[in-house]
C-alpha cells in the first residue's frame, strides 16, 4: 500500500530528525507554488491530489494567503488533517475546515508556547510598568536616563493583574506574577475549578476592566473577540493602567490605544502583537513610554524546537491513527 | 553634650517624597539643609559654627555629586558633634565606614527597602539578555521588525542554573523571582546562610559558582575586595554562553574583559543597569547588541524611592532619640 502523503507548508527548522523520520510512515513532500495564485492552482490542477495531511507553519501565511474560505474549498478532497504550528490559530477559517466534506481537522500548538510566550508578557509588563523603554533608548543616545530624567516607575508589588482569558499561558504568567507580589484577578468563558486557579479570583469582564492595574491579554484571536479592547473598554479601565499583549494584535485596537496612551488614561503599554504585522501604528513608535517587541513571545532555541516537534507528534498521530492529539477546541464536537 | 534643643539635623541633597516626615522631625531638632552647591564650599560649611549643632546627617548616592564621596578626608572634616550618618542608598561604597567607625560615627543605610525594585530589574535583565533582546527591541522602533540577519532566537529561562553571588537582601528576593520560570538556584556568600535563609539555593564555592552556572547574577556589595571580582580569569572559568546581569555596582565587573568575552562570543549576552564610570559606558558595550542596558534606574520607582526616604528619616528619629540606628551598615553591626 503506497504511504500518505503530508504536504509542507513553511520550513523544518529544528525538528528536522523527527521530520525525516516521518518517511517512515508517509511521503514527504512540498509545494511547487511560491505564490497564493500558484499555490490556488497547484491545488485546483490536482497536482496535490492524495495529499493526506499537512504541517503549515506560521510563516507559510506569506505565501499561501490566509486559510480562508477559498483556499479551504480547493485544497484537495483527500485531505483530512492540518497541523498548525502555532497556538494561535485566527489564520485558519476553522468553521470552513469544519464544513467540508468529510470534515478537515486542525490542530494547534498549545503548552509547548505557555512559558515562553509568559516570560515574554511579564518582560512587557515590567518594562511598561517600570517605564525602562526611555531609559534603554536614551541610554543608547549618549544621554544616559534621558534629558530631562524619565518620570518614576511603579512597582508590580501589591497591584492588580488582570488576565483576559485564563488558559495555559495565562495560568502560567500568573504563577510568575505572583513572585512579584502582584494579586491576580482573571476573566474566562468559565470560572476555572480551585487548583488551576490557583488563588486566582474569577471577575466578570467589567469588574476586571475597572479594577486592574494592570491588563494583560491571553486570549485567542477569533470572530467573538476581535477588538474585544476598544475605546468602551479603554475608557472602563482605570487611569492609568498599563496593558499587555502577547496573544494577537487583533483583540486590541490599535488606533483606540493610541488614542488613550495620548491622553495618558492608559499609562503604558507592552506589545508584541499588532494589527497589521510587520506595520506598527506610528502613534505607538512615537510613543517613549511604550514596550515594542516584534512578535517574537516563542522565540528561543529550545521553545521553537519543542513547538515543530510537538506539530510532527501531531502529524504522526494523523497518518497513523486518522487523530489529532491537539485538536482545535472548536471541533471537539466533530469526533 | 549638646542639649536636645540647640541639636540639628542636616539635610544633604534633596528630598523627593518624604517632605512631610522630614519636616515632623522639627519637634525633636533643627533642621538645616545643604541642597546644593560643592565639596569646597560644603567643607567650609563644616569648619564654621553654621554646623556646630548638627548631630546627624541625611546624605545619599546622589548627593554624591554635592559634596564628592564620603572619604577619609571629608569624614575627618564633618563637625564635631555628628555622631550619625544616615545614608539613603543600598550601596554605600561612596562612604568610608572605617573611617566613621574610628571617630564613633555610626552609618545606616537602606536595604530591604530596595530588594523588591532591584530584584525585578535583575529579572527583566536576566529574561532580556536571555532573549538578546536589544537587537529587536532597537529593530521593531526603526521599522526593521526583528532586525533581519542580526536577529537570532534566544533561550528559555526553564531548566537553567541561576548563580547568585551574594544571597543577601536582594540576591534572596532574585532568587524567589527565578523559581518559577523553572530555574534552579546555587550561591556563593563569603559564609553560608541558615536553610531558612537558603530557601532551597545551594551553597558553592566562589569557583564552582563561575564554573556551573548558566546565568549569573551579582547582587554584591562594592568594596576593596570586590572590585573587579569578575575579571578575565573568572570569565575563563565561566561556561561557553553564559549570561551575566549585573545590578550590584559596576566596578565588580571589569567592563572591558566583560567587552571581549561578549566579543569572542563566551558571554552569550549581558544585562547590565550599572558601569564602571556612570554615566559613562564602555563603547564596546554600546556596539554589541547582545549586551542589554539600563541606566542604573534599579529603584526608580515612586513606591521604593519613597520607601527609602522614609527608611532614612526614620533611622534619622531613631539615632535622635536615643535609640540607635535601624539599619545599621554590615560593617558596624555589634557581634552577638
Amino acid at each position: 500500500m503506497t504511504k500518505p502523503k503530508v504536504l509542507l507548508l513553511g520550513e523544518i527548522e529544528y525538528a528536522h530528525d523527527a521530520w525525516n523520520a516521518l518517511s517512515d510512515i508517509a511521503t514527504l513532500i512540498t509545494p511547487q507554488s511560491t505564490t497564493r495564485p500558484a499555490f490556488l492552482q497547484e491545488c485546483t490542477s490536482g497536482q496535490l491530489d492524495g495529499v493526506h495531511t499537512i504541517f503549515r507553519t506560521f510563516d507559510s501565511g506569506s505565501l499561501t494567503g490566509p486559510w480562508d474560505a477559498e483556499l479551504i474549498a480547493a485544497l484537495p478532497s483527500s485531505l483530512r488533517f492540518c497541523c498548525h504550528n502555532g497556538a494561535g490559530y485566527d489564520a485558519i477559517d476553522v468553521a470552513a475546515c469544519s464544513a467540508r466534506t468529510p470534515p478537515l481537522l486542525v490542530s494547534n500548538c498549545p503548552k509547548a508556547v505557555d512559558d515562553a510566550t509568559a516570560d515574554a508578557a511579564l518582560f512587557l509588563l515590567l518594562g511598561a510598568l517600570r517605564g525602562f523603554n526611555s531609559s534603554m533608548l536614551a541610554l543608547r543616545e549618549g544621554k544616559w536616563r534621558g534629558e530631562p530624567a524619565p518620570p518614576l516607575g511603579h512597582d508590580p508589588r501589591g497591584k492588580v493583574l488582570g488576565i483576559l482569558g485564563m488558559g495555559g499561558i495565562g495560568r502560567n504568567l500568573k504563577r510568575k506574577c505572583d513572585a512579584l507580589g502582584m494579586r491576580t484577578i482573571y476573566h474566562n468563558r468559565k470560572p476555572l475549578g480551585a487548583e488551576e486557579a490557583a488563588g486566582a479570583e474569577y471577575v466578570e469582564f467589567d469588574e476586571l476592566l475597572a479594577r486592574a492595574d494592570v491588563v494583560s491579554l491571553n486570549l485567542p484571536l477569533n470572530p467573538h473577540t476581535r477588538h474585544i479592547i476598544s475605546h468602551a473598554q479603554l475608557a472602563k479601565m482605570k487611569p492609568g493602567v498599563v496593558i499587555v499583549n502577547t496573544a494577537r494584535g487583533g483583540v486590541l485596537d490599535e488606533e483606540a490605544l493610541v488614542q488613550a496612551l495620548d491622553s495618558g488614561h492608559v499609562r503604558s503599554c507592552g506589545l508584541d502583537v499588532y494589527d497589521d504585522e510587520p506595520n506598527v501604528h506610528s502613534g505607538l513608535i512615537r510613543n517613549e513610554n511604550v514596550m515594542l517587541l516584534p512578535h517574537m513571545g516563542t522565540y528561543t532555541l529550545e521553545t521553537m524546537a519543542a513547538m515543530e516537534e510537538r506539530v510532527v507528534v501531531n502529524v504522526r498521530e494523523a497518518v497513523t491513527k486518522g487523530r489529532l492529539v491537539d485538536l482545535v477546541v472548536e471541533q471537539r464536537g466533530l469526533v | 553634650m549638646i542639649m536636645s534643643s540647640s541639636r540639628a539635623l542636616l539635610l544633604i541633597g534633596k528630598l523627593h517624597h518624604a517632605r512631610k516626615e522630614w519636616e515632623a522631625l522639627s519637634s525633636l531638632a533643627t533642621l538645616k539643609e545643604y541642597p546644593s552647591g560643592d565639596r569646597p564650599d560644603f567643607l567650609r560649611n563644616c569648619a564654621s559654627d553654621a554646623y556646630a549643632d548638627v548631630t546627624a546627617l541625611y546624605r545619599s548616592n546622589d548627593s554624591t555629586s554635592i559634596t564628592g564621596p564620603f572619604d577619609a578626608e571629608l569624614v575627618a572634616a564633618l563637625p564635631r558633634n555628628v555622631k550619625h550618618i544616615c545614608h539613603n542608598g543600598a550601596g554605600y561604597d561612596n562612604i568610608d565606614v572605617e573611617a566613621c567607625t574610628k571617630r564613633g560615627i555610626a552609618v545606616s543605610s537602606t536595604p530591604i527597602a530596595v530588594d523588591d525594585s532591584t530584584a525585578d530589574t535583575a529579572m527583566f535583565l536576566i529574561l532580556a539578555a536571555l532573549r538578546r533582546i536589544t537587537t529587536p527591541f532597537l529593530a521593531v522602533r526603526d521599522g526593521r521588525w526583528r532586525g533581519g540577519e542580526k536577529f537570532t532566537l534566544g533561550h528559555d529561562p526553564k531548566g537553567k542554573v541561576l548563580g547568585v553571588l551574594g544571597l543577601g537582601g536582594i540576591g534572596r528576593a532574585v532568587a524567589a523571582r527565578a523559581k518559577p520560570f523553572g530555574m534552579s538556584v546555587q550561591y556563593h556568600n563569603r559564609n553560608r546562610l541558615s536553610p531558612e535563609l537558603e530557601d532551597g539555593a545551594k551553597y558553592v564555592g566562589f569557583e564552582e559558582l563561575l564554573r556551573t552556572s548558566d546565568v549569573l547574577s551579582l547582587n554584591l556589595a562594592l568594596n576593596a575586595s570586590t572590585r573587579h571580582i569578575i575579571s578575565k580569569r573568572e570569565f575563563e572559568m565561566m561556561k561557553e554562553g553564559v549570561v551575566i546581569v549585573n545590578t550590584a555596582r559596576g566596578p565588580i565587573i571589569d567592563e572591558a574583559a566583560l567587552v571581549e568575552a561578549l566579543d569572542s562570543g563566551k558571554v552569550f549576552s549581558a544585562g547590565l543597569d550599572v558601569f564602571e564610570e556612570e554615566p559613562k559606558i564602555h563603547p564596546g558595550l554600546l556596539k554589541n547588541e547582545k549586551a542589554v542596558l539600563l541606566p542604573h534606574v534599579g529603584t526608580s520607582t515612586w513606591e521604593t524611592q519613597k520607601a527609602m526616604e522614609v527608611l532614612v528619616l526614620d533611622n534619622l528619629k531613631s539615632a535622635t532619640e536615643g535609640k540607635g540606628l535601624i539599619t545599621p551598615v554590615a560593617e558596624q553591626k555589634t557581634k552577638r
